[in-house]
């Protein structure tokens, strides 16, 4: 009897719990991702990659009543660039090197953590990082490490399938959360810097079986390839690290390609190097691809455009064009045409001296500055792989960017080794005084003892009609972190510093700001459990989530 | 018996480690060593072909090693690296090496530059001779505090030997203003209720400073508070240029690049 009434009450919970909105994620449910504002279904929040979200319930006029709700920490050391997906109240986040937390997105309580422990002799340029999963039916997708996809049951946080993406020790990896579209999981490789070729590629997300595979380096015969010389394009480069956007209507996945290899020496790879640094337009049923527009050509300052390709449709011109918005790590921004990939704008965020301008057709007009010399946006770029957003209430573009920051790049013959480096030279940050500290690719510490004589972080806001700043928000440390935009016009984002801003999205005028104490790496996400709107960043080792005060 | 004779091996090992370990600082050499820029640049291009694939482009690869730190497993005077690259170390997989003399010597003047590609010519001398220069006619403890004690002027330099490399701890020796790094110039700083601070940044964000005074004591301003704010250019600090000759200041350095915290 006893029994009988504890799984009464268990039957009773469980269909508590199971309201509707517990139905299966559909990959219908994301492409209709804003029409769900409570949850957070993908990487960037929906296929247009905005950032932006529908909430409203936190306003500029009671942004000071937001309160801690929960923390969830980190078991591992090293920076923390999940980002979280929220599907019918729980939270999934990946923490280092490849583990997945299922947590309850009210209370901050785990319900399942999954480990995978990667291969010892994995490859990684940057630091064991993970940027998050994906989702689709009750299965969660990651990458890993070793360059494998794992399908994960959202449920019981255990493995379903494991599929060798590429080989690890010839320098592949993924750190990028996959992309679900319809039927398939969409992941891309990091390895930029090991001498890899890059591909982007689609898996059954039932079977793990590759559907497609779509190299960033064409092979012989392909169209492109006559950018490569001889046998270079074997060890190109051309990652693509970062996940990609999708146009349902025309049918495009967009990916942003990563350096050529090796890094830093032209010389040793003469031509265009295609498809790297560029942004390509796939059809997802089969990878085949569409257009490209290429930023950086021959590129010798490792200009990584694994940017998000922000998707928008506004007025060009007194005409709807649906565009492509990119705050490029070259320093220049750019609207492209995202239906055929035609440049309709660049201009610079920041100062530039690498190329003196873009031509008719957007490719930049080169200027190599002498050896010994610096060169801007130094090598972490004008910005970086940091999700920017895009709002269509205030029609702004909003990134962070790293000002007044060079580099001195060095060329150098590199010899492919397998697995092993490939750089091509080097470079160093360029100081004022010589040998002084500069800024790291990561944070070096809770000092900033490089000062802003090396350069600074700001948060910006672009009119995508004229290229032109809107506003500045100027931090003193440079910053890492990513955008969140909601339809309250707030803007919300840190920096390496580990403060957690909400900005007036119009004017760039801080509204509430709180020291979180570790460096925001990631953007935040917004998202609303029991008709309650929450916030949730990660700032160092903690995932910290607030909402208003009851 | 036997535990005693244990303790014994033990003190007696102990105090080897410890007379080789005086004996034999990193910088210590009984006579001054040379690393000219010539050499220095030289060395890096033998490095990069020869020794980069397994140490490293940062020298840090072998683990327990780092060159350009001047941590080492097994040697530790300049004789140490010449006959360690020479004969190898088949145990460690290191192969000898077949380098003529001026070879080595650049090879060691490369890595005893901290991998100061760009750095200028040094010497090293005797880092007791050094400390005495430092302690008494160089005047240093009268802003520059070593191990609990001088002032705290100008920056503590207890582990600057980690920090630096030697070229650039000669520079600000000889032209300390053009050494000087942005975060230790001087600040002079007046708040809005009146208060005037002088001394130097430890830290900075966007939103605040932190500061340490001329006498030492520490402050944390919010960037509101503050109604003026002036960075100076210059430098506290004399140059020793024409003050100490190439021998003394060989000497200050080798006991600069002894300072490891």
């Amino acid at each position: 009897m006893r029994n009988f009434s504890r799984a009464a009450i268990a039957l009773l919970a469980a269909v508590a719990v199971a309201t509707p909105a517990a139905a299966q994620l559909t990959a219908e449910r994301i492409l209709h991702a804003s029409a769900e504002p409570q949850n957070w279904l993908t990487y960037n929040g929906g296929y247009d990659s905005k950032r932006f979200s529908p909430l409203t319930q936190i306003t500029p006029a009671n942004i000071r009543d937001l309160e801690l709700k929960w923390i969830v920490q980190d078991q591992v050391f090293g920076a923390w660039e999940s980002n979280p997906l929220v599907v019918n109240n729980v939270m999934y986040v990946t923490e280092r090197p490849n583990d997945v937390m299922a947590v309850d997105a009210r209370t901050g309580r785990l319900f399942w953590v999954y480990h995978y422990t990667p291969a010892a002799d994995s490859h990684v340029c940057c630091g064991a990082n993970n940027r998050g999963v994906a989702m689709l039916g009750d299965t969660l997708y990651m990458g890993t490490l070793d360059a494998h996809l794992v399908a994960i049951d959202a449920k019981t946080g255990h493995s379903i399938w494991n599929t060798e993406v590429a080989d690890h020790r010839a320098g592949y990896s993924v750190t990028m959360a996959p992309l679900v579209i319809k039927d398939k999981v969409i992941v891309g490789t990091g390895g930029g810097e090991f001498g890899i070729r890059g591909f982007v590629a689609a898996y059954g997300a039932k079977t793990g079986k590759q559907a497609w595979r779509f190299n960033t380096i064409p092979g012989p015969g392909e169209p492109g390839h006559e950018t490569w010389h001889g046998d270079d394009w074997k060890t190109g480069g051309a990652s693509a690290w970062v996940t990609g956007s999708y146009d349902a209507d025309l049918n495009l996945l967009y990916w942003g390609v990563g350096n050529p290899g090796p890094d830093w020496n032209p010389d040793q790879r003469p031509g265009d190097n295609l498809y790297s640094d560029s942004v390509v337009a796939l059809d997802p049923g089969t990878g085949k691809l569409k257009w490209h527009y290429q930023f950086t050509p021959n590129d010798p300052y490792d200009y990584d455009s694994v940017q998000i390709p922000v998707l928008a449709d506004i007025d060009w011109q007194g005409k709807p064009v649906k565009a492509m918005l990119w705050a490029n790590r070259n320093g220049y921004f750019y609207v492209l045409d995202r239906s055929n990939g035609e440049f309709l704008l660049g201009a610079p965020f920041v100062k530039v001296n690498w190329s003196k301008g873009l031509d008719q057709k957007g490719h930049p007009i080169m200027t190599p500055q002498p050896a010994g010399m610096p060169t801007w946006p130094g090598v972490q770029g004008g910005t970086n792989w940091y999700p920017p957003s895009y709002s269509p209430r205030t029609g702004l573009f909003y990134f962070s960017v790293w000002e007044n920051y060079a580099s001195i790049f060095r060329r150098e013959d590199s010899q492919y080794v397998a697995g092993r480096t490939f750089p091509g030279g080097g470079q160093s940050v360029f100081a004022p005084v010589p040998s002084s500290p500069t800024i790291g690719v990561g944070r070096k510490g809770p000092i900033n003892n490089w000062t802003s004589d090396v350069g600074n972080g700001a948060t910006i806001a672009i009119d995508p009609h004229t290229g032109k700043r809107v506003w500045t928000f100027r931090q003193y440390d440079v910053t890492d972190a990513g955008m969140l935009t909601t339809a309250s016009d707030l803007l919300f984002t840190g920096g390496r510093e580990g403060y957690f801003y909400a900005l007036d999205a119009k004017t760039g005028k801080e509204l509430w700001k709180t020291n979180l104490g570790g460096s925001i790496v990631m953007a935040p996400v917004t998202y609303q459990v029991g008709g309650k709107q929450y916030l949730s960043v990660i700032s160092g080792h903690t995932l910290v989530t607030f909402g208003l005060r009851n | 018996m036997r535990s005693a004779g244990v303790v014994a091996v033990f003190l007696i090992v102990g105090v080897l480690i410890a007379i080789s370990g005086l004996a034999r600082p990193a910088f210590a050499q009984v006579s001054t060593q040379q690393y000219s820029t010539a050499n220095i640049q030289a060395g890096y291009r033998l490095y990069a072909s020869q020794c980069a694939l397994c140490h490293g482009g940062n020298g840090d690869s072998v683990a327990g090693i780092n060159l350009a730190h001047q941590q080492f497993r097994r040697v530790s005077t300049d004789a140490d690296i010449r006959r360690t690259v020479t004969s190898g170390i088949a145990a460690a997989g290191m192969p000898p090496f077949q380098f003529q003399p001026a070879e080595l010597d650049a090879i060691i003047a490369y890595i005893r530059s901290g991998f100061d590609l760009d750095g200028a010519s040094f010497a090293v001398g005797d880092a007791a001779r050094g400390k005495a220069i430092f302690d008494g006619k160089g005047g240093c403890t009268a802003c520059h505090r070593v191990h609990g004690s001088g002032s705290r002027t100008a920056p503590d330099l207890s582990d600057i030997g980690a920090l630096r490399k030697p070229a650039v701890i000669q520079r600000s020796i000889l032209e300390p203003a053009a050494a000087m790094q942005p975060i230790n110039r001087p600040v002079h700083v007046v708040m809005h209720d009146g208060r005037v601070i002088e001394g130097r940044r430890l830290n900075e964000d966007t939103e605040t400073m932190q500061l340490i005074d001329r006498d030492g004591q520490l402050f944390s301003l919010s960037k509101s508070d503050i109604q003026n704010f002036e960075l100076g250019r210059t430098s506290g600090m004399p140059s020793f240029a024409g003050k100490l000759s190439t021998a003394e200041l060989a000497d200050l350095l080798a006991y600069l690049l002894s300072l490891k915290g």
